[in-house]
C-alpha cells in the first residue's frame, strides 16, 4: 500500500462531482461525489442496492449519468463509454468472471488483443508470456490449461491478473472480487494490489466486508441510499464506525428477529438423500423439520442453485431421492413440483423470475390462476383482492395493480416474486436468494415475511447472498462448498466470521471418525480449493454431509450418518 | 399521472383503431360508393379469410414463435380431407371435420415437435409449409371443384343478408378476445410469451402453451381454407399462397410483437379490417392489381414502423412520466428551498 506522503502529493485519478442517475422507477445515485487520487487503494461498501454497481457503471462508462460530471486525467466529460473508459486505462473486473471456457488460460489472458497487432498469434509466445505473467502474480496455473477446469475463485484472479498486468490499466476496479475468492487466492490477490499501488497505480475495490476493507484500503467511500456519505481515511476507521456508517444509524433500524422456534416439530418434513448431480453438487443429504427455516450458505459456483433447480425438476438429476412427509416425490418440471407444494424463487429476478411486460397483479398471481379460477375463467375481484393483499403484506410501492412490473425499482421486483411464491402457501419453499439487490428496508421487510409466512405446516431453505442475513432467520445452517455439505451450524453457534470462513472450505467441525490425508481432528484446515474437483481425487475423500460436533443435534446426525 | 398521459398511452396500445377510423373516413369521403353497406359488408367477408389467418398468427406470436406453416395448412387440410371423402365416401360434415382435425394435427406437429426438438420455428414451420404445399401441389394437379353445399355453407351461405362467413369471423374474434381477457388459458399464453423461462419456473407448462398455441394457429388455417374453399366452390392447389406475410402484417398491425407477450385479438381484428380496407379502397379507385400488392408490401414496411414508433413512444412517454416524478421526489427531498435547479439539467 502507497505511503500517506506519497498521496499528499499525488494528482487525482478520477473524480465524480455531482453525479445523479435515474432508473425508471427510482433514484440510483443522487448527487454524489467523488475523488480518487493516484496510487490509491480506494474502498468503497454500501449494502445491496445502495447504489455501488450504478456507480462501477458510470466510472467504467456502462452507464451514462442523468446528470453531473466526471472529471479525468484532466478532462471533463458529462459521460464516459467504455472505449473512453479504456483509452483512460480504466480496467474493471466483474463480480461474475467472464471468462472463455473453451480457451485456455493464455488465450483467455491475451484475448483480444493478444500480442498486439499481428494477424498471425504465435501461440507459444503467448503460453510463454502468459506463464511468466502468472508465475510474477503468484498464481501457479497451467497456461495451457482450459479455463473450464478452473474454480470460480481461480477464474476471477485470472481476469485480476489479466486487468493488472495484461491491459495495464492505470486504474482497476474490483466490483466484490473477494466474494468468490479462496482464502489462498485472496492472499494472492491482496499481494497484487499492493504491488500495484508500488507502482503507482489506482484501485477501486469494492467489497461487503468490512474488515477486508480496513486491511486493504487507503480511503473507504460509504454509500448508502444513493448517496456518497461520507470519503474517510483509514487511519481514522474502525470497524464500528464503518459499520455504523453502512447501516445509516440515524433512519433505519431493522427489526428484531421473532424467535418462532417453537414452531419447529421433531418430525421430519422433507428431506434429501444422496442427492447427486454429477459436475454440480454430490450425494447432498439433509432432512428440515416442519416449521424450520434452514439456511445453505456456500460461495458462488457452490452448487446452491443447481441443487434448488434439480429438486423442482428444472434441471436433471443423476441419483438421490426426495421425500416429503414420508411419500418419495420426484418432478420432471416445476409444474408438478409446484403441485405437491414445493416451489422455487429464483435467484434471476430478470431472466427467470418476472414477465417484464405483464402487470405487477399478473405477475403476483401468475402462479395461482386455477385456484382464482372456476372452469378456467378467472375470477377477477379475487385476482384483485390477492394482489391487494400481497401488496400491502410486503408493503410493495405501486403507482397501480396494473403498471408493468419491468417499471419497479429492484426491491420492489423482489417482493414481487417473494408475493408470488407465498400466494402458492408452499410446503417446501426453496428461496435462491431472495434478498439479492434489494435495499435494507426492502430486505429487511422480505426477510420477516419469511420468518412469519413460511413456518406453518411448510419448511423454507434459504440462500443468501451475505451470510447476516441467513444468521438472522434460519435455524440451522449448511455449509454448501463445491457441491457437497462440508459442515452445519446451528442456531447457538452462528457467527458471522465463523460460517464465512467455512464457506471458504476451512473445516470448523472437526470429526473423529473423519480421516483426510492421514490427519486426524484438531487444528482447521483447508479443504482442496476445487482444482482436484476435475482430476477426480476429491472424490476420494469422503466428507460426511452432517458433522458431529458433539453438542447438539445427535438425532439428525445419524441421520445424516447413515448415507 | 396526467390525464394527457393516459389518453396517450391508450391511444398508442389501440393505435391501430386510430389507422382504421382515419382510413375508413378518408375513404369514406374521398372514394367513390365505399360506403354503401353492400361494399362494407364486402369487405367483412374479403377479410374474413385474412382474418382468421391473422388470429392464429397472432396467437403464436404471443408466445413469442411463429408459424410459416398456415398458409399452406389453409390449402392441405380441406384439399386432403375432400380427396379423403371422394376416396371413401364421407358424408360432407364428416369431411368438414376432418378438415379441421387435420389443421389440428398439423398444428400439434409444429408445435411437439418445436418443443421436443428446441429449435427454431422459423425453419421448422418454413420445412413443413414446403412438404404441405408440395404434397398440395402433388394431390391437387388441378382444382376439385363442385363441392358439396354443406361443405361450402361456410363460405358461401348467407343468412339473410349477412355471410356465414363474416358471421364465424365477429364470433371467433369474441370468443378469443374472451379466452385472452378472462381465462387462465389466455393468461398463459401472455405469461409465457413474455418470458417462457419465468413462466416455466412459476409452475406454468410452458411447452404444453406452446403446442396449444400452434394448434390453434392450424385449426383456424384449416377453417380458413373452409371458407376460402367454400367461397370459390374448390379447393385449388395454390389456395392461400403468401397469405401468412400478410398474416404477420395484420398481426404486427394489430398490436403483436415478434418478442411475444403481447396483442390481443380485437387489435388484429383492426388489423385485417385495415388492410381489407386497404385493398377494396384501391381496387375501388382502380389501381391496377400490381399495384395494390405493392402498396401492400408498403402497408407491411409502415406495420413494422410503426410497431417500432410504437415503442418507442410508449417507453418515452413512460420514461417522461417516471422522470416527472422522481424529479419531484428528489427535488423536495433534497432541496426543499429549491435554491438549486436540477430538473433544467436532467431534460
Amino acid at each position: 500500500m502507497s505511503k500517506a506522503e506519497n498521496r499528499e502529493g499525488s494528482s487525482e485519478a478520477l473524480s465524480l462531482k455531482n453525479i445523479t442517475k435515474l432508473y425508471a422507477g427510482t433514484v440510483a445515485l443522487r448527487d454524489v461525489s467523488l475523488t480518487v487520487r493516484k496510487g490509491e487503494v480506494h474502498g468503497l461498501i454500501g449494502k445491496n442496492g445502495a447504489g455501488k454497481s450504478t456507480l462501477v457503471g458510470v466510472i467504467s462508462g456502462l452507464v451514462p449519468p442523468s446528470s453531473g460530471e466526471i472529471l479525468l486525467d484532466g478532462e471533463r466529460f458529462s459521460a464516459l463509454t467504455p472505449v473512453v473508459a479504456k483509452r483512460h486505462h480504466i480496467s474493471i473486473v466483474t463480480q461474475e468472471p467472464q471468462v472463455i471456457e473453451e480457451s485456455t488460460v493464455a488465450e483467455n489472458l491475451f484475448f483480444p488483443g493478444y500480442l498486439g497487432g499481428k494477424t498471425v498469434i504465435n501461440w507459444k509466445e503467448l503460453s510463454v508470456r502468459a506463464g511468466e505473467i502468472l508465475h510474477r502474480a503468484g498464481l501457479e496455473l497451467d497456461p495451457e490449461m482450459k479455463v473450464s477446469a478452473l474454480s470460480v475463485s481461480e477464474r476471477q484472479l485470472l481476469l485480476v491478473i489479466k486487468a493488472c498486468f495484461v491491459e495495464k490499466a492505470e486504474l482497476i476496479i474490483m466490483d466484490e472480487v473477494s466474494a468468490s475468492l479462496s482464502r489462498r487466492d485472496q492472499r494472492i490477490l491482496y499481494e497484487i494490489i499492493r504491488r500495484l499501488t508500488r507502482e503507482g497505480k489506482t484501485v477501486i475495490f469494492i467489497s461487503h466486508h468490512t474488515k477486508e476493507l480496513l486491511e486493504v484500503c487507503d480511503v473507504v467511500t460509504v454509500i448508502r441510499d444513493g448517496r456518497a456519505i461520507r470519503s474517510v481515511r483509514r487511519e481514522e476507521l474502525d470497524l464500528q464506525t464503518l459499520a455504523a456508517l453502512i447501516v445509516g444509524n440515524e433512519d433505519f433500524e431493522a427489526r428484531e428477529r421473532d424467535d418462532l422456534s417453537f414452531m419447529i416439530s421433531d418430525e421430519e418434513f422433507f428431506s434429501l438423500q444422496g442427492f447427486t448431480s454429477y459436475g454440480r453438487f454430490r450425494n447432498i443429504n439433509l432432512s428440515v423439520c416442519k416449521g424450520e427455516i434452514v439456511g445453505i450458505a456456500g460461495l458462488r459456483g457452490s452448487g446452491r442453485t443447481e441443487i434448488f433447480r434439480s429438486i423442482i425438476g428444472a434441471d436433471p438429476l443423476d441419483s438421490g431421492t426426495m421425500k416429503l412427509c414420508g411419500r418419495e416425490l420426484r418432478f420432471s418440471s416445476p409444474a408438478e413440483a409446484a403441485k405437491e407444494g414445493i416451489v422455487y424463487l429464483t435467484e434471476e429476478r430478470e431472466a427467470e423470475g418476472l414477465i417484464p411486460i405483464a402487470s405487477v397483479r399478473q405477475n403476483l398471481t401468475m402462479s395461482i390462476l386455477s385456484r382464482l379460477a372456476r372452469i378456467g375463467i378467472l375470477n377477477s375481484g379475487r385476482e384483485k383482492e390477492t394482489a391487494t393483499r400481497s401488496i400491502d403484506q410486503l408493503d410493495i410501492k405501486v403507482a397501480s395493480q396494473t403498471q408493468e412490473v419491468q417499471q419497479l425499482s429492484g426491491g420492489n421486483k423482489q417482493k414481487v416474486l417473494v408475493g408470488r411464491v407465498m400466494e402458492q402457501r408452499p410446503k417446501v419453499c426453496l428461496l435462491d436468494e431472495p434478498t439479492r439487490g434489494v435495499d435494507i428496508e426492502a430486505k429487511d421487510s422480505i426477510l420477516h415475511s419469511i420468518n412469519h409466512g413460511f413456518r406453518e405446516d411448510a419448511c423454507a431453505l434459504i440462500t443468501s447472498p451475505g451470510v447476516d442475513d441467513l444468521i438472522k432467520i434460519c435455524d440451522r445452517i449448511l455449509i454448501l462448498y463445491n457441491g457437497r455439505i462440508i459442515d452445519e451450524f446451528s442456531r447457538d453457534e452462528f457467527s458471522e466470521e465463523t460460517i464465512y470462513r467455512a464457506m471458504q472450505g476451512e473445516v470448523i467441525h472437526t470429526d473423529e471418525n473423519r480421516t483426510r490425508d492421514g490427519k486426524g481432528s484438531g487444528k482447521a484446515q483447508t479443504a482442496d480449493t476445487g482444482r482436484n474437483i476435475e482430476s477426480g481425487t476429491a472424490e476420494k475423500d469422503k466428507v460426511p454431509d452432517h458433522r458431529n460436533n458433539g453438542k447438539t443435534r445427535t438425532e439428525k446426525d445419524l441421520k445424516g450418518a447413515e448415507s | 399521472m396526467k390525464r394527457s398521459t393516459k389518453i396517450q398511452l391508450a391511444l398508442l396500445n389501440n393505435l391501430v383503431w386510430v389507422m382504421v377510423a382515419v382510413f375508413f373516413l378518408l375513404n369514406a369521403v374521398f372514394t367513390p360508393s365505399f360506403l354503401s353497406s353492400r361494399n362494407l359488408l364486402n369487405i367483412l367477408f374479403q377479410s374474413a379469410t385474412l382474418g382468421l389467418m391473422v388470429l392464429g398468427q397472432g396467437i403464436v406470436m404471443m408466445v413469442g414463435e411463429l408459424d410459416l406453416s398456415m398458409e399452406a395448412t389453409l390449402a392441405f387440410a380441406p384439399g386432403l380431407a375432400i380427396l379423403l371423402g371422394k376416396a371413401v365416401g364421407l358424408p360432407a360434415f364428416v369431411c368438414i371435420l376432418v378438415t379441421l382435425i387435420i389443421g389440428t394435427a398439423v398444428g400439434f406437429f409444429n408445435g411437439f415437435c418445436l418443443v421436443k426438438l428446441k429449435t427454431n420455428s422459423f425453419l421448422l414451420t418454413m420445412s413443413t409449409q414446403i412438404v404441405m404445399r408440395g404434397l398440395v401441389l402433388f394431390l391437387v394437379p388441378f382444382s376439385l371443384a363442385k363441392l358439396d353445399p354443406v361443405y361450402t355453407f361456410l363460405g358461401r351461405g348467407k343468412i339473410g343478408p349477412l355471410q356465414v362467413a363474416v358471421l364465424a369471423l365477429v364470433i371467433i374474434y369474441a370468443a378469443f378476445e374472451f379466452l385472452f381477457r378472462k381465462t387462465t388459458v389466455g393468461r398463459r399464453f401472455l405469461l409465457t410469451g413474455g418470458n417462457r423461462s419465468a413462466a416455466f419456473i412459476s409452475g406454468i407448462r410452458t411447452e404444453r402453451v406452446v403446442i396449444y398455441a400452434f394448434i390453434l394457429a392450424g385449426l383456424l388455417s384449416a377453417v380458413a381454407g373452409l371458407i376460402t374453399a367454400g367461397r370459390q366452390n374448390a379447393v385449388s392447389n395454390n389456395m392461400g399462397s403468401g397469405l401468412v406475410m400478410m398474416a404477420f402484417a395484420g398481426a404486427i398491425l394489430g398490436g403483436c410483437s415478434f418478442n411475444g407477450g403481447m396483442g390481443k385479438p380485437i387489435g388484429m381484428l383492426g388489423g385485417t379490417l385495415l388492410l381489407g380496407m386497404l385493398d377494396n379502397a384501391l381496387t375501388l379507385n382502380g389501381v391496377d392489381v400490381n399495384l395494390v400488392s405493392a402498396t401492400k408490401g408498403a402497408l407491411i414496411f409502415l406495420a413494422i414502423l410503426l410497431d417500432h414508433l410504437r415503442y418507442r413512444l410508449t417507453a418515452w412517454i413512460m420514461h417522461r412520466e417516471n422522470i416527472r416524478r422522481l424529479m419531484r421526489s428528489v427535488e423536495v427531498e433534497k432541496d426543499p428551498a429549491g435554491t438549486r435547479t436540477e430538473g433544467g439539467q436532467l431534460n
